[in-house]
């Protein structure tokens, strides 16, 4: 099941109308995948607030009130009174149309809603795009940053985060992107090209953070370079150590 | 009389040696953006903010005379450098005033510098990197040695693989990332009472410490996550990610502070 499959299932996953094997399917998902947990356990939240809303209780003013009301609108000639009130109930009762239709086209499955959607992510993977090309590297910082906001499916954001793990002259810019990686990693593509930018790397800092990137990817086939790494002598010791540990996990 | 003539060449041999050489090179365009890009192979560099428009490079040879004779000779009249010696070279282009010093004995490169110039400084086996007074940006990437940062109010981007990393910032801008980390060092951050950040740190084997009242993220300490899903059975989850997330005086720019074998401390100005 892919994030985006996941995302449409959610809203019937928590109304509890999902299949017994979709639900397996996405809890499946959701072991496996650090945002569409998060997303999840957030729209979870949500979901039992609402449930736990307390029914609004009419008070003992209201009432006096509403009785206050009667007896004033009685004292005055009703002729005067009458439209205006059916005005009101009018517009009130076309507000409740108006709302229920406003509400119902801007339900998420909604093409235009769907659309501006697109267009933010667009617009928010151009933004990240183009900040990784600055000559700054607080600026390739943000770049990264922002793809943090993408949609986890962006392969050209993706393409751009593996490349400045791979090449990036600032370590520190290298090491962000790493941290960036865990939200895109559903893909196998993604996991395998993490797994070769591992070798590419000489900056033991990274080194170690695309050992924890693999080990939370569960990627089982880095278990031969992690291997290779453990026993590599002329690899920084910490380095040598986390390859151990990320062994020890993937077994 | 003999014995006294052959210290007085040795000694003035010394002399010689450790004589600096000094260029000064402008900047095309002072008025606009302007970098100096520092690249030593070995050595120490320090690059400081000085009130002038010119970049001031003094460099010594560390000792070893064989750096020092092949430093840079004047232009010929109506010419410039397009390569050749490559133990020390200083060039302009594009507003960017290039450093290089190749010389595999260590050499030392002093560089005075308009405050706000935008400072790079990479070294392979650096002994250490100093700078200070600069309000530029500044990136700093050291292997070796220490990476030490004073009276800083740009962004700061920096790097040691087995040195501390040790920054004083003046100001923090309202709107730039900034990153620490050392694979072996201490990282050592000083930042105003009053500035705004959001920090991202991680010590894998060290602890942190701050006398600044940072607000953590409740879920971001490394853990193992007990959950409950909506039937109620529990499952467990390990983070792996042992990235701590807090903020100061109400959160800003991300800063990310990051050590493998090292600890981290956040000083309050």
């Amino acid at each position: 099941m892919t994030c985006e499959e996941t995302k449409r299932l959610f809203a019937d996953y928590w109304s509890q109308s999902l299949s017994a094997e979709d639900e397996i399917a996405l809890e499946e998902h959701l072991g496996g995948c650090d945002a569409c947990r998060t997303e999840s356990d957030r729209l979870g939240a949500l979901w039992n607030d609402l449930t736990r809303l307390p029914v609004e209780e009419p008070g003992p003013s209201l009432r006096t009130r509403f009785y206050d009301l009667l007896r004033g609108a009685g004292s005055h000639p009703a002729p005067a009174r009458k439209p205006q009130m059916i005005w009101r109930i009018a517009a009130g009762v076309a507000l409740l149309i108006g709302g229920g239709l406003a509400g119902y086209s801007l339900r998420p499955q909604d093409p235009e809603l769907g659309q501006l959607r697109k267009e933010v992510s667009s617009m928010r993977q151009l933004v990240a795009l183009s900040l990784l090309q600055q000559q700054s590297a607080s600026e390739r910082l943000r770049g990264v940053s922002w793809a943090y906001r993408a949609e986890p499916t962006d392969s050209e954001v993706l393409g751009k985060l593996l490349e400045a793990v791979n090449g990036d002259p600032n370590v520190n810019v290298r090491l962000a992107a790493v941290d960036a990686l865990h939200a895109f990693g559903s893909s196998t593509a993604a996991r395998s090209k993490v797994l070769s930018s591992l070798e590419m790397q000489d900056a033991p800092l990274v080194q170690v953070a695309i050992i924890d990137l693999l080990v939370d990817l569960k990627e089982r086939d880095a278990q031969p370079e992690l291997r290779r790494l453990a026993g590599n002598v002329s690899a920084d010791a910490g380095v040598r150590q986390r390859a151990q540990w990320a062994l020890e996990r993937l077994e | 009389m003999r014995k006294t003539i052959l210290i007085a060449t040795g000694l003035s041999a010394l002399a010689w040696a450790q004589e600096p050489e000094k260029i000064t090179m402008p900047f095309s365009n002072p008025a606009a953006p302007h970098k100096v890009n520092v690249d030593v192979f070995s050595g120490s560099v320090t690059v400081k903010g000085y009130e002038g428009k010119d970049v001031l490079v003094e460099y010594s040879g560390g000792g070893f005379p064989g750096p020092r004779r092949r430093a840079q000779e004047p232009a010929p009249t109506g010419m410039h450098r397009i390569g050749g010696n490559r133990a020390f070279d200083v060039s302009e282009s594009s507003n960017t005033v290039t450093v290089k010093a190749g010389g595999p004995w260590g050499s030392d490169v002093t560089i005075q510098t308009p405050v706000d110039t935008s400072v790079t400084v990479t070294t392979l086996n650096g002994r250490q990197i100093s700078i200070d007074n600069i309000s530029g940006e500044i990136e700093a990437n050291n292997t070796n040695g220490a990476v030490n940062i004073t009276n800083a109010s740009g962004a700061v981007v920096a790097h040691s693989m087995n040195g501390r990393v040790v920054a004083s910032l003046n100001r923090v801008p309202p709107d730039k990332m900034m990153s620490f980390s050392t694979m072996n060092g201490t990282v050592d951050v000083t930042l105003p009472a009053d500035a705004k950040a959001t920090f991202k740190m991680r010590a894998d084997n060290g602890d942190i410490f701050s006398d600044f009242d940072v607000k953590l993220e409740a879920q971001s300490a490394p853990q193992v996550v007990e959950e409950k899903d909506r039937k109620g059975n529990t499952r467990r989850r390990v983070r792996t990610d042992g990235t701590q997330t807090g903020s100061i005086n109400g959160g800003g720019p991300e800063m990310q502070f990051t050590t493998f074998n090292g600890r981290i401390v956040i000083h309050k100005k």
